[in-house]
């Protein structure tokens, strides 16, 4: 299987992939000029830096990171979008990429000191509109929040929420579940910006509040993080107070989700009084709601990928996410099964469209003429 | 076919590099104890380049759990996207299931010389022999 670039453009799949979780890198000293004082002096004259938690950081030969997406100069792995823009976006020929920060600093993860966390995440999206969104076409972004308070963030969706790149809302995944209520401000200031609420696991202690022995377990377990948060969306009732909203759940799969619709339902049908504003089954519920991608990729063959599909009851749920440039990256030829195209189509494509309304809903076509981009290059795509 | 890819002394014990063998990229190295080895540079998991991972050891299996204890240094390529060891000194099987292995090229001295070759010789033991 020798990949090539465009291969994915000229034998598979006509309009390009849209990968739903890129990871640009920031470091502190990125932020520093859009931070006001106090903020930046805690950073440049006492260190401050943000706690971090995970016992274990050795997984592959390159820490977290793909080894060949250190760069040259020794910088880390996605701080650099020349770079990624050879080893990813054209590689692979990537329509429109999703950026999802490092999460390091994650605004949202911070156990105290909100105000802190508050102006982190405006400097990270003035940092982010100005070195990526707005330096590559392909390239749309979060808007980073610190949803500890709501209203806060709330504003801060309104301020950049509006920048026609940015798609979603990004959440982490700690030690918060964020369905609750007190949390809502932020689905209701998504919702009326046009935004997805993205959910990506930051560090979250899957055992009980703590750590597991070994990383193994805790990367295995990492799905259970993820379904009390779709739980908690559901039951808490955030997709009957906000239609609208949807929400993408990155890097735990899809395979977890079959066996959390079923029970779901199960549970529903016994305890409905007890959620009496949930008013039809979870499954449904999710099935319209809840978008999941496709990293980190078990290995299947063509018929076990498709069982998986008809568990879901769906075709439209699963959206490619590579997770560039971290060490669990999927390749989308290499990561995946044979497939009928039109599934190809939906997976690495269609499904993402549709998803986000704030991309251009072209299917990969030129609006004046027609023709798909990939077969007529000399169309321009931001017309 | 068969093709001159470097001289020996361009690869040191403990070295990887990528070299292209007619249209086929591949990896070849020699472990630490200067063993040649020659396989495609495409992992068998999702196609990673392996030149860009790691020649480095590894933690022996062991009946005691915690107890850890690290062995054929310089005789496991590590993957460098998700980290798959492949034990250069066993065909390059895949050390978390041996049903399962890289794809191996035949690779030996001749002179100065380092060859590779898709022929079925020399056999491992000779390249070895060649080597002293
Ligand atoms: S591509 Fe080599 S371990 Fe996955």
């Amino acid at each position: 299987m020798e990949v090539k670039q465009g291969q994915i453009t000229d034998g598979l799949l006509e309009t390009g992939i849209i990968d739903t979780d890129i990871h640009e890198r920031v470091l502190y000293p990125d932020l520093v000029p859009y931070l006001d004082n106090p903020w930046r002096r805690y950073i440049t004259d006492c260190g401050w830096i943000q706690e971090k938690h995970l016992p274990y950081t050795q997984p592959t030969v390159a820490g977290l990171n793909r080894a060949d997406a250190a760069l040259p100069d020794g910088r880390p792995a996605g701080s650099d979008l020349a770079f990624l823009r050879s080893q990813l976006l054209d590689e692979l020929n990537i329509r429109y990429g999703i950026l999802t920060g490092a999460l390091d600093p994650s605004p949202s993860s911070m156990n105290g000191w909100h105000e802190m966390a508050t102006a982190l995440a405006s400097a990270y999206n003035d940092y982010q509109i100005e070195h990526w969104l707005e330096k590559d076409s392909r390239l749309y972004g979060s808007v980073h929040i610190a949803a500890q308070d709501p209203l806060a963030a709330a504003r801060e969706i309104d301020r950049v929420g509006p920048h026609p790149k940015m798609v979603q809302v990004l959440l982490p995944i700690d030690n918060i579940v964020w369905g609750d209520p007190y949390y809502h401000p932020i689905f209701a200031a998504a919702e009326r910006n046009n935004l997805v609420i993205a959910m990506h696991h930051n560090e979250p202690a899957v055992y009980f509040g703590r750590f597991p022995r070994y990383f193994i377990e805790w990367h295995t377990l990492i799905s259970t993080a993820h379904m009390m948060q779709v739980t908690s969306f559901v039951f808490n009732g955030v997709f009957e107070k906000f239609p609208n909203l949807k929400l993408l759940m990155i890097e735990a799969g899809f395979t977890y989700v079959p066996h959390l619709m079923r029970k779901m339902d199960q549970q529903y049908r016994d305890l409905r009084h007890e959620v009496p504003w949930i008013k039809r089954l979870p499954s449904e519920i999710v099935r319209e709601h809840i978008r999941f991608t496709t990293q980190p990729m078990e290995e299947f063959s063509k018929a076990e990928f498709e069982q998986w599909l008809d568990l879901l009851g769906s075709e439209e749920m699963v959206c490619f996410s590579s997770d560039y440039p971290h060490w669990d990256f999927d390749h989308p030829v290499g990561g995946f099964p044979n497939m009928r195209d039109s599934l190809r189509q939906k997976i690495f494509h269609d499904n993402a469209l549709a998803l986000y309304p704030k991309l251009p809903q072209d299917q990969g076509r030129c609006p004046r003429c027609s023709r798909s981009f990939a077969s007529s290059p000399n169309c321009n795509q931001e017309s | 076919m068969q093709q001159v890819v470097c001289k020996l002394t361009e690869l040191q014990p403990g070295e990887l590099k990528e070299i292209q063998f007619g249209r086929i990229s591949l990896v070849i190295g020699r472990t630490g104890a200067g063993e040649l080895f020659a396989f495609s540079n495409r992992c068998i998991h999702q196609g990673a380049p392996l030149s860009k991972g790691k020649l480095c050891g590894t933690s022996a299996p062991t009946d005691l759990p915690g107890q850890y204890s690290y062995v054929k240094e310089g005789e496991v390529l590590r993957c460098p996207w998700h980290g798959r060891e492949f034990d250069v000194t066993a065909g390059g099987q895949m050390m978390s299931d041996p049903r399962r292995a890289l794809g191996r090229f035949q690779i030996f001295v001749a002179g100065e010389d380092v060859v590779v070759s898709t022929l079925n010789k020399p056999e491992k033991g000779e390249v070895a022999d060649e080597q002293k």
